[in-house]
């Protein structure tokens, strides 16, 4: 692990104040919440920061409050207490679910909001060290190495798929993103934070220096509105999503109003999938259209050597999770 | 069998305290005056030549204080090659053709060691690191081990790629019996299939650590070790020192699996290290260094070849099989499992191959969960075909006789299989039609045997005991997860006929302990067991003549016993294990939800403690089948996987509920009829778990592990 300092931040403006000053002090700066993946990733030597901007001590910034309708959720709540949270858990279950399902309980205990939305890939060839897209270098390794569990849509130049269980959630909800920076606070729909490797390789995000998530708000839930999370992992704890789907729907009885389904382990940002959608918007939901949403939900699927398997496993995985939501049976 | 007061009762153990308070000294706790921190750096390339190594800067860095590299440090690590699965020895040392040095030139895995740095901190330590320039030469790698056999491979070492014995002979091991090309010809039908294992590291949960300390010409080392003997005595072969002038000390380690026998180069660097700065050194691996540094189980491949008549009985074997030892062959590379049928024809030749892939050694079974995985699902598959119940087949064709005209001490093997076929409900649960569940929820039931060597051998004690009558054992155990200490605590006092209370165990320190056999090989029990029986029927016999000592006196019972089988014996433990798992088709995913292991592992000195480690071993079984596998980058020849997340190790999560049935007998031998048991509960688990998946969905998954990826590509 490389040497380094500490500071922690009052507010967001000094945080953004402490990160600006580092830069101009030709130090690296990183924000860091309850760092359960950064300070692994300091100590693997995957990124060198020399200053951490410690979030965690910022005034309101771990609070969930109601607002508008809707909850406004600090971006240095812990996955732990969403998961928990009674009206998160009602109203909002996908991101409960969502939350409830990252790592481990030690992990959920300090992880934030803000940290698991904005971590970085875990790619083995990035979390190895290999110089890649994500590593600042010009070259994905998975595409001629191992593949397994890379991106089958939205790939190219990088492979990675977007590490995050809550952001799949987040996209789903219609979530909105605050963001602190250098100009003050600006606002971004949770879909527009995340950006492919086309538009930028080495970020999954919009995030610029100096930035970080400060808040997300999460809008009134729809009359009829019922959610859910299902996350296909390689053991029972302690994973990333393999595959999972993020769904929201808004039932009239039994005629679905809105559908959102959004894809998480697929793509290197939370893969919606809207053509699925629209074949539910204003149908009764069967076991008939189910099959045809989980077909139309792999369109444009374009696997590697090795990550084939994905294709069915995701159609698989939202037939099954629309069964589950919507009370039927496959 | 008799009844015991102490012996057969559930007994926490002697330590629990002292662990769950944190009071029990690691390796990692101990701290001295003065002491240095090392680390090491360790090639990135799977096969290079060392140009050049320039550690000038590291050197020059305020607060370093020495750096090794196989420039100035030519010590070899006798332990970490050539051993061909039997004892490194002063023998074996003089003839050696390819030695394995603490640092080698050319490294020959992504991950062996090239130099080591001691400094004041860890920090100062591993910026060092950054600051050794080495020049390599990219060389040819190979990392399969079938791609290594053929002709154009690159070759490891001049002799090339067969790995050599210890005589130095590049042979395949091997057996011949009979004739097996004759008895295909007379075979009703003849099977021929193949199967693949994959490296999976032994994954305790203590990584690596020594702290080295010389007074003098006297070396003093803190390591975890499960053999604190065989530790000092390779570390005086290996630093060319008498055994006198090596303590080692391990009082509490955590965990072993095979990979803390022996010494380790990590003691060897330690011991360099602290030589060279004339400061006691501590050296600690990350997981990730434990994971590519030690070792693990070799992966392999087997070709078998199997004739059976039409009512199902065996006429012939043949296994033509490959082991990936790494570029060091640390243990044999053998499979087991041909030897669990009574067949009169059988043919064997089995490679251990030198590859460029982290190193291959003991694990929990060496060479067991993954021959029997091969060699039972090849005989599991035989009878889906022959549409014959695979306890039918078991009960036909398994071992009843040792062979060559020997005998088991006692036979349980039946029963083992009997009892667990009722008791599991096999006929419920095996699907007569593989693969017949409708829907993507299918269920289906595996079963696997064994049949696990158990010898006797030496081992001393020795037991005191004062006159307030306070008795104190010494024995040089450390308990490496199986308890050993408590072991011996119960055996004594059941021998002396005391009260636990009244019996202390001193272990884990050379000075201290007399020689134990080291706890690998799941022999400790009967080996150290045995000799503290003899100890304290001695120290009896003593008390019996002389009386109790007065004052300050004491009475020392001394033993080295080597107590050997009556020619024509042979002493097994058996065990016969059924499962039943559940694989969902369309998601991929395989969940165990039911498991009945049944197990003649003799006497049961701790039933608390024989539970548990039938429990880890099938957990273990169970992540072998299933998950766990050290992925390499083909181009660059570095692991992917290293480390619990990666290896995607199981949680408590992933456990099921498993089910023991211990069939207890005494055979005479070993303490109280004790039998070898910490190896047994993984031994048969894997293939057990595969059979399972294979009834479960009517296709038989022949490479380990069995993964969703898999399992999806023939399902969904």
């Amino acid at each position: 692990m490389k040497t380094f300092s500490n500071v922690n931040a009052r507010d967001a403006k000094q945080a953004v104040a402490l990160s600006q000053q580092a830069r101009k002090d030709g130090k690296t700066p990183a924000f860091t919440g309850g760092g359960s993946d950064l300070l692994g990733m300091v100590k693997e030597r995957i990124i060198t920061p020399d200053v951490l901007v410690h979030l965690r001590g910022m005034k309101g910034f771990d609070q969930i409050e109601q607002r508008g309708g809707g909850l406004e959720i600090g971006g240095q709540v812990t996955l732990d207490t969403i998961s928990h949270h009674p009206l998160i858990r009602s109203r909002y279950a996908v991101l409960a679910e969502a939350a409830e399902t990252v790592a481990t309980p030690q992990i959920r205990n300090v992880g934030t909001l803000a940290g698991n939305v904005s971590q970085r890939p875990w790619c083995w060839y990035y979390r190895n060290g290999f110089p890649c897209f994500k590593a600042g270098g010009n070259t994905c390794f998975s595409i001629a190495g191992e593949n397994q569990f890379h991106a089958i849509f939205g790939g190219g130049p990088s492979f990675i798929v977007h590490p995050s269980d809550t952001a799949p959630a987040l996209v789903a909800l219609n979530a909105t993103f605050k963001i602190a920076g250098p100009g003050g606070d600006r606002t971004v729909a949770a879909s527009d934070f995340f950006v492919l490797p086309k538009q930028n390789a080495a970020h999954e995000n919009i995030l610029k220096d100096d930035e970080f998530l400060a808040s997300v708000h999460l809008p009134a839930p729809r009359p009829g509105t019922r959610s859910t999370y299902h996350k296909i992992m390689d053991r029972e704890a302690w994973t990333h999503a393999v595959v999972s789907a993020a769904i929201v729907l808004e039932m009239d009885h039994d005629i679905c109003r809105s559908a959102r389904i959004v894809l998480g382990g697929v793509a290197p940002v939370p893969w919606h999938v809207p053509g699925a959608e629209k074949l539910l918007v204003g149908q009764k939901i069967t076991p008939e259209l189910i099959a045809k949403v989980a077909e139309v939900s792999i369109a444009g699927a374009n696997p590697l050597a090795k990550n084939a398997y994905k294709v069915p496993l995701t159609r698989n995985t939202v037939k099954r999770t629309l069964t589950e939501l919507t009370g039927l049976t496959g | 069998m008799n009844t015991l007061k102490t012996v057969g009762i559930s007994t926490t153990r002697i330590d629990t305290l002292q662990r769950v308070t944190g009071k029990a000294q690691y390796t990692n706790d101990v701290k001295l005056p003065g002491m240095l921190y090392a680390k090491i750096l360790r090639s990135p390339h799977p096969h290079a030549r060392i140009r050049s190594i320039d550690t000038s800067k590291a050197l020059a860095m305020p607060g370093v204080k020495a750096v090794l590299t196989n420039e100035n440090c030519k010590v070899i690590w006798g332990a970490g090659s050539i051993a061909g699965g039997v004892q490194y020895s002063d023998e074996i040392k003089k003839i050696t053709k390819q030695h394995r040095y603490a640092f080698n030139n050319p490294v020959r895995f992504a991950g062996e060691p090239v130099a080591a740095v001691a400094a004041v901190n860890r920090h100062i330590a591993e910026e060092a690191l950054l600051k050794i320039h080495v020049e390599y030469e990219p060389l040819p790698f190979v990392l399969d081990q079938e791609d290594a056999m053929k002709p154009d491979a690159p070759q490891i070492w001049p002799e090339g790629n067969l790995a050599l014995s210890n005589r130095n002979e590049a042979v395949p091991m091997g057996q011949k019996r009979g004739n097996v090309q004759d008895a295909f010809a007379k075979s009703d039908q003849v099977f021929e299939d193949r199967f693949s294992t994959a490296f999976v590291h032994n994954a305790q949960m203590e990584p690596r650590s020594a702290v080295a300390h010389w007074e003098g010409d006297h070396l003093t080392l803190y390591t975890p070790t499960g053999g604190i003997a065989n530790c000092r005595t390779d570390m005086a072969r290996d630093l060319g020192i008498g055994q006198d002038k090596v303590r080692v000390i391990s009082q509490y380690m955590g965990g072993n699996f095979g990979n803390k026998n022996q010494n380790q180069d990590a003691d060897l660097i330690a011991a360099m290290l602290a030589k060279q700065t004339g400061a006691p050194v501590k050296l600690e691996l990350s997981r990730k260094e434990d994971y590519i540094g030690m070792h693990g189980r070799w992966p392999t491949t087997q070709y078998y070849k199997v004739g059976v008549s039409k009512d199902g009985a065996i006429q012939g074997i043949q296994l033509r099989g490959y082991s990936g030892m790494g570029p060091y062959r640390k243990n044999s590379g053998a499979m087991a499992g041909v030897e669990l049928y009574e067949v009169a024809n059988v043919e064997t030749s089995i490679h251990p191959v030198y590859t460029n892939k982290t190193v291959s050694g003991n694990f929990r079974g060496p060479e067991f969960p993954q021959g029997y995985f091969g060699m039972q699902s090849m005989t599991d598959e035989v009878c889906a075909n022959l549409k014959m119940d695979p306890v039918d087949f078991v009960l036909k064709n398994m071992t009843r006789k040792p062979g060559g005209g020997a005998k088991y001490t006692d036979y349980s093997l039946e029963e083992c299989v009997k009892r667990g076929a009722s008791e599991f409900e096999w006929a419920k649960r095996w699907k007569k039609v593989p693969g017949s569940d409708p829907g993507a929820i299918k269920r289906g039931a595996g079963m696997s045997f064994m049949a696990f060597r158990s010898g006797l051998g030496r081992s001393d004690a020795v037991i005191t005991v004062n006159a307030q009558g306070k008795y104190t054992v010494h024995v040089g155990v450390t308990d490496v997860g199986a308890g050993a200490k408590s072991t011996m605590w119960m055996i004594a006092a059941e021998e002396l006929g005391v009260p636990l209370s009244q019996v202390d165990v001193m272990w884990g320190d050379t000075d201290h302990c007399p020689y134990s056999v080291g706890e690998s090989g799941s022999r400790t029990t009967i080996m150290t067991g045995g000799a503290v029986v003899e100890a304290a029927r001695d120290l009896k016999k003593q008390i019996a003549a002389k009386g109790m000592p007065a004052g300050t006196a004491m009475l020392t019972a001394t033993v080295s016993a080597n107590p050997r089988l009556p020619e024509g014996l042979v002493r097994s433990a058996f065990a016969a294990h059924y499962v039943e798992v559940e694989v969902d088709a369309e998601l991929g995913r395989i969940k165990v939800l039911k498991y009945l292991a049944v197990h003649d592992c003799g006497r049961i000195i701790n039933p608390l403690t024989a539970h548990g480690q039938i429990h880890g071993g099938v957990l273990m079984g169970i992540g072998m089948a299933l998950h766990e596998d050290l992925i390499y980058d083909k181009r660059s020849g570095t692991a992917l996987t290293a480390g619990y997340y990666g290896a995607r190790v199981l949680t408590h999560r992933d456990a099921p509920k498993i089910d023991v049935i211990f069939i207890e007998n005494d055979d005479g031998y070993g303490p109280y009829g004790a039998k070898s048991i910490g190896e047994a509960g993984k031994v048969p688990a894997v293939a057990a778990v595969g059979n399972a998946v294979a009834n479960a969905i009517g296709h038989r998954m022949k490479d380990l592990p069995i993964t969703r990826d898999k399992v999806i590509a023939v399902m969904a």
